[in-house]
């Protein structure tokens, strides 16, 4: 105020600016004292997984919050190999992988129809309503009513089935993600693109696609997560343990081996870490597809 | 969804294979006067769905505040306090079984540690304290992602409404509470709406964690339907569709009602 005053009055005294940025810079480090409890909060229970998946369970059991020392980094080769982790994460990786394949391609596609009213069809708007209101319904609506269709089509208890099941609960905001960035694209470009004789295909893969990557590459982080976590339909849609994705997987061991704890640590681990990895690489395109799927929550 | 529908006015015993005979709203009425363990599961999931926003959203408020602050590192703060809503549910729930592990988990630990000893308990095994517990376990999970999306909108605020209200005399306290929280608000009534939503549905971190027990004490809607469906001998798909449509339509009117009163408040604000 005083500071305000005196430059208003035109008088040659401290800046006003220095002076409230001295003050300012004790308070941001005030400020790490709440942030930095929070952050203890936040990363001890992950952090201290991480530390026990490298040491055996006996280490544990003598002492829980002790340093990994030695680091026992075979426990990974040991869960891979002996615990059956090779197929589950196998499994996941292969439902996740293919559920993103189809859901990008079908959701790009049937995105970039909605989004150019060149594309006439019957019932264009009610079915773009239908899709849009669809994203709204609660998993557990649709949970009794797919798993009756998949006993029906004999799809019940398989990877290709889970992956169906995946693929349709999806498909709606993939839909509606990149129907809206389509939109904002000039259809100036497909016009140019047409002269040049392409036609509606070459056009929409080699022109459209492409300029959609930033758009296209927000859903599939969004649908991998999704994909690589999921688990109320992988629970009530798997039962046999050979097909098992790794959450699924995790829930069995841990009442089956709750007393090895070594082990489960380093099997939450292998469950987690591809996520990681990649979030650590690309965590701006993380932040960004996670909070696109904000509004599905 | 038009399927479930059809099957709640239905009893399907699958046993039978699929057998459909027609009772019209006898399930409703069933579920929503002689079924204690719906009405125990509903109140479980609404105190879920309510107390977890509370929470949620005004911590992960005040986190973005002090990352809009520029507090120092603020990037590698970030990055820690996302992390959590990458993990899987299961990967989450044993974690957290470990958490409040009774002999050796943090939690108790903490508190014997600073003379609490007493209050330390198996927090999953009480009735009272069972979920309260799982309300923490998804507050961690989901504060940070909250954070990161109220920062977004944090920084969407044009600068100049916040320099003109410094060469007022607003402090950083009433430029919050005048300026940021209202322009913000749009984002705030989602995402607890969202958080709401989420709450109503929960399921994985229940089945993980405790299966619904001690005695029903964190038994959700959405547990009860699939134990209604697939564990328990009724062997009926009707019953559960049932309670998934009455669940639906009460989530559905809920949110409504929110979303409504919550930003006719934001249109008085402005």
């Amino acid at each position: 105020m005083v500071n305000n005053s005196e430059a208003r009055l035109g008088r040659r005294g401290p800046s006003p600016a220095t002076a409230c940025s001295a003050h300012y810079r004790v308070g941001r480090w005030l400020l790490l004292l709440p942030v930095l409890a929070y952050t203890v909060f936040s990363a001890w229970p992950y952090v201290w997984t991480a530390i026990m998946s490298l040491r055996t369970t006996d280490e544990i059991y003598r002492s829980h919050y002790a340093l990994p020392i030695p680091a026992h980094w075979s426990k990974y080769a040991a869960a891979w190999n002996q615990f059956g982790y090779d197929v589950y994460f196998r499994n996941s990786a292969l439902v996740s992988v293919a559920s993103v394949l189809i859901v990008t391609v079908i959701g790009a596609m049937a995105g970039f129809a909605f989004a150019r009213r060149r594309y006439r069809f019957p019932l264009r708007e009610p079915l773009f309503l239908l899709i849009f209101l669809s994203i709204m319904f609660p998993p557990q609506i649709m949970l009794l009513s797919l798993f009756q269709i998949l006993v029906q089509y004999r799809l019940f208890n398989s990877l290709t089935g889970l992956t169906l099941v995946y693929v349709v609960t999806e498909l709606p905001l993939t839909i509606y993600l990149l129907r809206a960035f389509f939109a904002q694209i000039p259809s100036e470009l497909e016009e140019a693109a047409r002269i040049d004789g392409c036609s509606d295909w070459a056009m929409f893969w080699r022109v459209m696609f492409p300029m959609a990557l930033p758009a296209v590459a927000t859903t599939v982080i969004l649908n991998f997560i999704y994909f690589w976590n999921e688990f109320l339909y992988a629970v009530v849609f798997i039962t046999q343990q050979k097909i098992r994705t790794l959450p699924l997987a995790i829930q069995f061991l841990v009442s089956d081996q709750y007393q090895d704890i070594g082990m489960l640590a380093t099997g939450l681990m292998i469950a987690t870490l591809p996520v990681l990895v990649l979030y650590l690489f690309l965590s701006e395109w993380f932040v960004k597809g996670m909070t696109a799927g904000a509004i599905k929550g | 969804m038009l399927v479930t529908f059809y099957n709640s006015f239905h009893t399907l015993r699958m046993d039978l294979g699929m057998l459909t005979e027609y009772v019209g709203l006898e399930h409703f009425r069933e579920i929503l006067t002689t079924d204690d363990v719906f009405w125990k599961a509903a109140r479980n999931s609404l105190v879920w769905g309510v107390v977890a926003p509370l929470i949620d959203i005004p911590l992960a408020l005040a986190l973005a505040l002090t990352l809009y602050a520029r507090v120092p590192f603020a990037r590698v703060f970030r990055t820690v306090w996302f992390t959590p809503v990458l993990m899987s549910y299961p990967v989450v729930g044993v974690i957290w079984l470990w958490v409040y592990n009774y002999d050796w988990g943090i939690a108790n630990l903490a508190l014997r540690s600073v003379g609490l000893g007493a209050y330390a308990q198996a927090w999953l095994a009480n009735p009272a304290t069972a979920l309260p517990a799982l309300i923490l376990v998804t507050t961690w999970m989901f504060a940070g992602f909250n954070m990161v999306v109220l920062l977004a909108a944090l920084h969407a605020i044009p600068a100049e409404y916040l320099e003109a209200a410094t060469v007022d005399g607003a402090g950083a306290w009433r430029r919050t509470l005048h300026i940021m929280i209202p322009l913000a608000w749009p984002t705030i009534v989602n995402l607890a709406i969202l958080d709401f939503i989420g709450k109503m549905k929960q399921f994985a971190l229940v089945w993980v964690m405790t299966r619904g027990g001690p005695m029903w004490g964190t038994e959700t809607v959405a547990t009860y339907v699939v134990k209604r469906a697939f564990e328990w001998k009724t062997l009926d798909l009707g019953y559960p569709s049932a309670i998934a449509v009455i669940w639906f339509v009460i989530i559905f009117g809920l949110t409504l009602l929110l979303t409504r009163t919550l930003q006719r408040r934001q249109s008085l604000e402005f």
